[in-house]
């Protein structure tokens, strides 16, 4: 078995997730990060105890996600903890790429809702 | 070659900015329409004034609310009573609406004295109803008419009323888009936390950005009872008055339009610390989707689970006769802006449905990010459209089926292409599952509406029978 490639699971990611896509930069930030961290986790059977509303949040997108993968990309199986988070940190930074520093949106950064 | 500019803008060349063409390995990073931007003089726009996406798409959903218009008759009769969202309690917000019917002398004179007395004879004439929302238009805004100063003289004469007022006249903003925002803002900045709801259950949640659409609530309302979470309120579908203030006590934010009401989430997560979970509620998989995010959120996961098979058990088979029949046609999407990125994977996933071109009339860049990257590659996708723009584009895709607003829909007709309500639905509501099979028998019933062919026939080419008159 190959691992699925970081394009292919990009592009499922980019296209099902509305988290990426919230108002301004500093919300996709939290959102990227936070999904994706708790998506790691599930994906290496890390234990996952949300102590907030917001980590709650991310568990409820990143579970969804998970099931999401494993079903599209059954050969994620074939990757140890450390591949899968390798694999996890180089969609996070393309995500952070594509959704936030080389955005074309005119408003990520301005100061109020 | 992915900005285009179309042939009949040649003499509005800026509206190339605005007109993407998916291509096959565009990178996302190099294309996005310019948007929430100034129309181009010159262009036929179809949007709506920022007045109207206040009062028209939010405020005017409420079913127990004085909706008082302080303006010229023009502005209250426009949002009256053309947009389908009814509620359970006789549908006042559809059947009512009060303006000040300011006249020229009033904008010589000011209009403060008629807006009070206004006020005034509203809460007479209707004694039950004890809470107001107060817009400016464009007149009354520009001749300066203090209405905060005048609400609060008839808040202090009547004690039991509340009253709201927006300042949004419709050249605030370059679309209804602006009408949202300031809603939105001036809602949570003044009326969320005046009151304290009755809390019923250990779930709560607030279902954000949506309008009741031919019954959207109704049918959602359904789910969320039988999973046993209580929604403090609805923004603003079904939804009384003071519903809405008490929208800090809710445990998550469910965002249905991020477009029209977004910003409230937001605004709810920095002062309350309310998380805000996005999600698309037309179509099977979304909901589905929805539903199980809502559920891990609150630790019902089996309820949820059990509630979606219940729901595939009894729509599916519905759903899936109609895919057969709509396999490949190939849908234009012309609405305000969210339901491009709601409906284009969920129309083709569910459906097998081609959408071939979409346009929005106030989206912002947000939303075109969202749209292009679940949109198909050779799609148009259009800012602000204007007519011409779209009879070009029509010939370009020939798309068997446009879901648009009855304006565009009409112009549509009378070029043999069926159109289905993409506002106010044809005969929704359209949101869950229930909704989105009767989405695929409305699409079904224009795509295959034998008139159409007939209409198309031109019955000139054929022999023509001499009448003879009758002697």
């Amino acid at each position: 078995m190959t691992a699925p490639a970081l394009d292919e699971v990009y592009g499922y990611v980019q296209e099902r997730c509305l988290w990426q896509f919230s108002s301004r930069a500093w919300d996709r930030t939290e959102n990227i990060d936070g999904v994706l961290g708790t998506l790691a986790d599930l994906l290496t059977n890390t234990p996952v105890n949300p102590s907030s509303p917001t980590e709650r949040l991310f568990l409820a997108d990143a579970r969804v996600l998970a099931d999401q993968l494993r079903e599209r990309f059954p050969d994620l199986g074939s990757l140890d903890a450390a591949g899968v988070r390798a694999l996890l940190e180089s969609l996070r930074e393309r995500v952070t790429q594509v959704a936030i520093t080389q955005s074309r949106n005119h408003e990520l950064h301005e100061k109020a809702y | 070659m992915p900005m285009v500019l179309l042939r009949c803008d040649k003499d509005i060349p800026e509206r190339e900015k605005h007109i993407y063409l998916k291509a096959p390995d565009d990178d996302p990073k190099d294309f996005l329409p310019l948007a929430n931007s100034p129309t181009i003089p010159g262009t036929l726009s179809e949007r709506g004034c920022a007045f109207c996406g206040a009062k028209l798409v939010i405020g005017g959903v409420l079913k127990d609310t004085i909706q008082m218009i302080h303006g010229p008759i023009g502005c209250a009769y426009d949002t009256w009573h053309t947009k389908r969202y009814p509620s359970d309690n006789g549908n006042l917000q559809i059947k009512y609406v009060w303006s000040t019917d300011m006249k020229e002398p009033d904008i010589v004179f000011g209009g403060e004295k008629k807006l009070e007395k206004a006020m005034h004879e509203a809460f007479d004439e209707m004694p039950h109803l004890k809470r107001m929302i107060l817009y400016t238009t464009c007149p009354t805004a520009l001749i300066g008419d203090d209405v905060k100063a005048v609400t609060k003289r008839v808040m202090e004469a009547r004690p039991d009323v509340d009253i709201f007022t927006v300042e949004c006249p419709g050249f605030a903003g370059v679309s209804q888009s602006k009408g949202h925002h300031v809603l939105n803002i001036g809602w949570v900045n003044e009326k969320v936390g005046t009151i304290e709801p009755e809390i019923t259950s250990e779930y709560t949640m607030n279902f954000i950005g949506d309008y009741n659409i031919q019954g959207d609530t109704f049918l959602l309302q359904q789910y969320w009872d039988a999973l046993g979470i209580q929604v403090i309120a609805h923004f603003t579908g079904n939804a009384n008055y003071d519903d809405l203030r008490g929208m800090h006590r809710a445990k998550l934010n469910v965002v249905n339009c991020a477009r029209s009401a977004g910003y409230i989430a937001n605004e709810l997560k920095r002062k309350y610390g309310t998380p805000r979970l996005d999600i698309d509620s037309w179509g099977f998989n979304y909901t589905a989707e929805g539903i199980r995010k809502i559920s891990t959120f609150f630790g019902i996961e089996e309820k949820g689970e059990a509630l979606i098979a219940s729901e595939y058990a009894k729509w599916k088979p519905k759903l899936d006769w109609y895919k057969a029949r709509l396999k490949g046609a190939k849908m234009a999407i012309w609405t305000g802006g969210p339901r491009l990125w709601h409906w284009t994977k969920a129309v083709e996933d569910d459906l097998g449905v081609e959408v071939v071109a979409m346009s929005s009339k106030f989206g912002h860049e947000e939303d075109f990010e969202k749209v292009i990257a679940r949109g198909r590659e050779g799609t148009y996708y259009v800012n602000d459209p204007n007519e011409l723009e779209f009879f070009e584009i029509i010939n370009a895709i020939k798309p068997d089926v446009i879901f648009t607003g009855p304006r565009v829909g009409e112009l549509v007709k009378k070029l043999h292409i069926p159109y289905v309500n993409g506002h106010g639905y044809h005969n929704g509501p359209y949101m869950g599952f229930e909704g989105f099979v009767n989405l695929a028998r409305d699409m079904h019933n224009a795509v295959h509406n034998p008139l159409f062919n007939l209409a198309r026939t031109d019955v000139r080419a054929t022999p023509v029978v001499e009448l003879k008159e009758a002697v």
